[in-house]
């Protein structure tokens, strides 16, 4: 196991008062919270940061990590000492910082005594909430997933442990990201005579070079050469449903859009699919080539800084 | 412990399919009652029904309870806090999908 320093991670010395502290949280919090930012790091920020701010707004947990001496680092392997927490008392409150008990091993080695929680004799199971991500091909086919869950349980003595679950999820065809998936029954387990929870799964789709989607619409790139656009022409389009031949009319310009009616994804009404041309200039890096744009400028009349005449 | 079990399932998609009630809603997002209450004063919620007993939630209000609860726990936001919050990232998502970027960048 690694060692974390709290301190480092929140940008702090380890004088920091505690308001210091909070206000260091709140800081980051804002910066790295994954339904603000987009850094693609953000969700792992925002964890090791709740976790800091776990341990470092609590005095009793603060006071046992100081204990450990300033002589660690980040990264360097890492035992709790035999006498690790003699003399604390942490309790569970930790639990509720909103996305999940889902804290580090370091953590769970020292403040993962959690204290059981007030169960009542009947009572529902809890929803539980996964992230599920698929391409966007999926999204046109439906696909199948093995989901590997990590469920949170109390073993006999009260201490919380993890619990592998797999389930095999069918996603249905013209699903899109930001979309959830509710299983009926596959959340937390239920209490007495209660009833499982419900689990949900959030759509999100792999990044994808080639294609953007809005909604079901789905938009993409296709670069032409100069004659191609000019003198029009057929081509072989990669969709995400696969090959299609596209025919691209003379006189095609820079910007324009050819919309491929229902070919985005499917749904009622399907979505459509948007090509939007553009023009790549072929270097001139030889003579033949500098040759062949000197006939250009020769051919055309042309200026583009000037009005379009007629 | 663990446990290993192999179950083949079909869901429902939420956002097409299903409208919450007050109760499903508060336990989709492990929300209090009293939290999901002022979002609805506060406007970030518009259930159809005239009472809670009654209101019937959309199924895109899964999406927005649990942002609205994710950002009042974890940024402390008070409830006029998340309206805005809310209003502004979809006033985000919205000029980015103008822009044809994909979101991750």
């Amino acid at each position: 196991m690694k060692f974390k320093d709290y301190y480092e991670m929140l940008g702090l010395p380890r004088t920091a008062t505690q308001d210091e502290i909070k206000q260091s949280y709140r800081k980051l919090a804002r910066k790295y919270h994954p339904d603000v930012s987009k850094a693609p790091d953000a969700e792992d920020r925002f964890k090791e940061l709740g976790e800091a701010y776990a341990v470092l707004k609590d005095p009793e947990k603060r006071a046992a990590y100081d204990q450990m001496g300033s002589e660690w680092k980040t990264g360097q392997d890492f035992q709790p000492p035999p006498d690790w927490g003699a003399g604390f008392e942490f309790n569970g409150s930790d639990a509720g910082m909103g996305t999940g008990s889902d804290h580090s091993d370091f953590f769970e080695a020292l403040f993962g005594r959690h204290s059981r929680s007030r169960q009542q004799p009947h009572m529902q199971g809890q929803d539980h909430h996964a992230k599920v991500m698929i391409d966007l091909a999926d999204a046109y086919r439906g696909t199948k997933r093995s989901i590997s869950l990590r469920i949170p349980a109390y073993d006999d003595q009260g201490h919380i442990t993890t619990q592998e679950r797999k389930l095999e999820v069918s996603i249905p065809k013209g699903i899109r990201a930001g979309q959830h998936l509710r299983l009926s029954g596959q959340g937390g387990p239920g209490f007495g005579t209660g009833s499982a929870g419900d689990l949900f799964l959030e759509i999100a789709f792999n990044p994808d070079p080639q294609f953007r989607v809005d909604g079901r619409d789905v938009f993409m790139d296709l670069p032409l050469t100069p004659w191609e656009a000019a003198l029009g022409t057929s081509i072989t389009v990669m969709t995400p449903e696969g090959p299609v031949q596209l025919t691209i009319p003379p006189g095609s310009i820079a910007g324009r859009k050819l919309r491929l009616k229902g070919r985005g994804i499917p749904g009622a009404p399907h979505g459509d699919l948007y090509v939007v041309m553009t023009i790549a200039l072929p270097p001139a890096d030889s003579d033949q080539a500098r040759d062949a744009y000197q006939a250009m400028a020769k051919a055309f009349d042309f200026n583009p800084r000037e009005p379009r005449k007629g | 412990m663990s446990q290993n079990e192999m179950t083949f399932i079909q869901g429902v998609v939420v956002e097409e399919e299903v409208q919450l009630t007050f109760t499903e809603l508060c336990r989709a997002c492990n929300a209090e009652i009293d939290h999901v209450m002022t979002w609805v004063v506060e406007g970030v919620l518009t259930p159809i029904g005239e009472s809670p007993q009654n209101w019937l939630f959309s199924g895109d209000s899964l999406r927005r309870a649990r942002l609205a609860q994710r950002l009042s726990l974890d940024l402390e936001i008070n409830p006029p806090g998340v309206a805005l919050a809310l209003d502004l990232l979809d006033e985000i998502a919205a000029l980015r999908s103008r822009l044809r970027v994909p979101a991750s960048t």
